[in-house]
């Protein structure tokens, strides 16, 4: 599907740090603050207010309680990883339907013990992951890459580029918690945390926030002479549930491709923001966005340069894995990098041309198979 | 510190702890299309019956993919690193993951035979349904 008159017109990013104990509300009010003043926007304008939790007593109609916002729309994206994508989803389509004007979308982490975040983990499907002494996502991705590895003759040197490259482009972001240059040896000989997930494949927990707003054209041309526009944009969830056979290294996203690209070119793309909780979870989705066939991953990232300068630009802020992920404003640190980089506002590390942006955001390990949540959009700069 | 995680029995999965508890492996088989799924759920996963029985798995399968967790989500599993923790691709053509219990790391690989056991836990009428390397 193609969307016409959905703009995307300001952001807010909170600086990170490694364990801040400052509330949360507190990181989500700095980072809409921050996208207000870019935007011009007044509180009294935000009709619409999404959010992206994972933990009670966060419901989205109580955070907009505290942070006194009287709303026409609400919602909590609760779809993990991919909560960025799939709820600028939602607020398109309720600005399609001119339900709100304005929609604010905020995600964000803390480590402030004083509130009591209950994790709503405990689903039924704990007892058959938790018993075993499971570790956790790392456990999960590191099935999906030893699959990976095993079928296609996937190589550590070539997931490794993938982290190696995003910290190159991270020494230009002055928000990135990691910029210390890391080599393909300090990759490999990073500790083992779930055979084959090393450290330096796993994000590093953080403090942050961050914020996207999003408006009809018609008010967005009142904000901005820097019109990104929201093009097309797909989700899949749950590929392969019914499948007790499912094909680990394939996930949703190869349907979300097929969705987007029936809209866009492949070629027409200047810069790639890759949801990126693991190395090689970019490289699985670089495969099924269509890029390259399935298993040949590997000889695709070893046949493209993957820095804001590179003929494939991916994650070029360094993405989570060198940015740090302040929880659930992973899902949304990607879009706001995309919107950076379109605006031209992406300073040292600004890619050269940067009409077009592909995002994508993927959620919530699936039992077997790889991830119950995937997203993606196009957004395009207009003139 | 809390002890080792076990699983918090419901009224969808009882008869498959049950099952365990006895030394029986149990799939969930939907009566109306004869699809077989783990885990438990509420309805098949292919034709939405609820219409939904056991039936005995065999207890022998192959290693899909498997890790060994130097870092467990419940440190009370911290004493007993490296776990292997494993996709079963059981003879009945369901996926299942679990643990292997195997001193020998070297013996695990893709492909691998393994065969159910059933193991002792803190609470008497709960057994877990880990994996041997076969002989």
């Amino acid at each position: 599907m193609r969307r016409k008159k959905v703009c995307l017109v300001g952001y807010g990013s909170t600086e990170y740090s490694r364990k801040s104990e400052k509330p949360l509300l507190g990181f989500y009010s700095e980072a809409i603050n921050r996208a207000l003043e870019q935007t011009g926007l007044e509180k009294k304008d935000i009709q619409g207010f999404a959010l992206t939790t994972q933990a009670s007593p966060d419901n989205s109609p109580y955070v907009a309680e505290q942070l006194g916002l009287e709303l026409d729309w609400v919602l909590n994206a609760d779809y993990g990883g991919a909560g960025g994508v799939m709820g600028l989803r939602r607020a398109a389509d309720a600005i399609e339907a001119g339900h709100v004007d304005v929609a604010v979308l905020v995600g964000g982490n803390t480590f402030d013990r004083s509130v009591i975040h209950q994790r709503v983990l405990e689903y039924q499907r704990s007892n058959y992951v938790d018993v075993f002494g499971y570790g956790g996502p790392n456990s999960l991705f590191a099935l999906v890459q030893r699959r990976h590895m095993e079928a296609y003759g996937t190589g550590l040197e070539q997931i490794g580029k993938i982290a190696v490259s995003q910290r190159m482009n991270a020494s230009m972001n002055p928000q990135a918690l990691l910029r210390k240059p890391m080599n393909l040896e300090d990759y490999i000989n990073s500790r083992m945390i779930s055979d084959p997930i090393r450290l330096f494949d796993c994000v590093m927990p953080c403090s942050g926030a961050e914020c996207v707003v999003v408006t009809s054209e018609e008010r967005a041309k009142k904000i901005t002479d820097k019109l990104v526009y929201l093009v097309t944009d797909a989700e899949k969830v749950n590929y392969q549930v019914g499948n007790m056979l499912p094909d680990k290294t394939t996930t949703g996203m190869k349907i979300v491709g097929d969705r987007l690209f029936s809209e866009v070119k492949r070629d027409q793309i200047d810069l790639f923001e890759i949801y990126d909780d693991y190395p090689i979870a970019v490289m699985i989705q670089i495969e099924d966005l269509g890029y390259c066939t399935k298993g040949e991953g590997g000889k695709f990232v070893d046949s493209h340069d993957m820095g804001f300068k590179g003929d494939f630009p991916v994650n070029t802020g360094g993405g989570q894995l060198s940015v740090g992920q302040a929880g659930l404003a992973g899902g949304y640190l990607h879009i706001v990098e995309a919107l950076r980089q379109l605006r031209g506002e992406a300073g040292p590390r600004q890619v050269a041309k940067a009409e077009r942006a592909l995002v994508t955001g993927i959620g919530w390990l699936a039992y077997g198979r790889n991830l119950t949540c995937t997203g993606g959009l196009v957004m395009e700069r207009r003139a | 510190m809390a002890g080792k995680s076990l699983p918090k029995v419901n009224s969808i999965d009882r008869r498959f702890w049950q099952g365990a508890a006895e030394g029986k492996l149990l799939l969930q088989k939907c009566q109306k299309c004869a699809h077989r799924q783990f885990f438990p759920r509420p309805v098949c996963t292919r034709c939405f019956s609820t219409d939904l029985d056991w039936t005995p798995a065999s207890g022998r399968g192959e290693v899909h993919s498997f890790t060994l967790v130097r870092v467990p989500r419940n440190p009370a599993f911290s004493e007993e690193v490296p776990i292997c923790y494993a996709d079963i691709i059981l003879e009945e053509g369901v996926l299942m993951q679990s643990r292997i219990m195997e001193k020998d790391m070297e013996k695990v690989k893709i492909g691998t035979r393994v065969t159910v056991t059933f193991q002792d836990t803190d609470n008497p009428e709960i057994k877990l349904p880990v994996f041997e390397v076969a002989n």
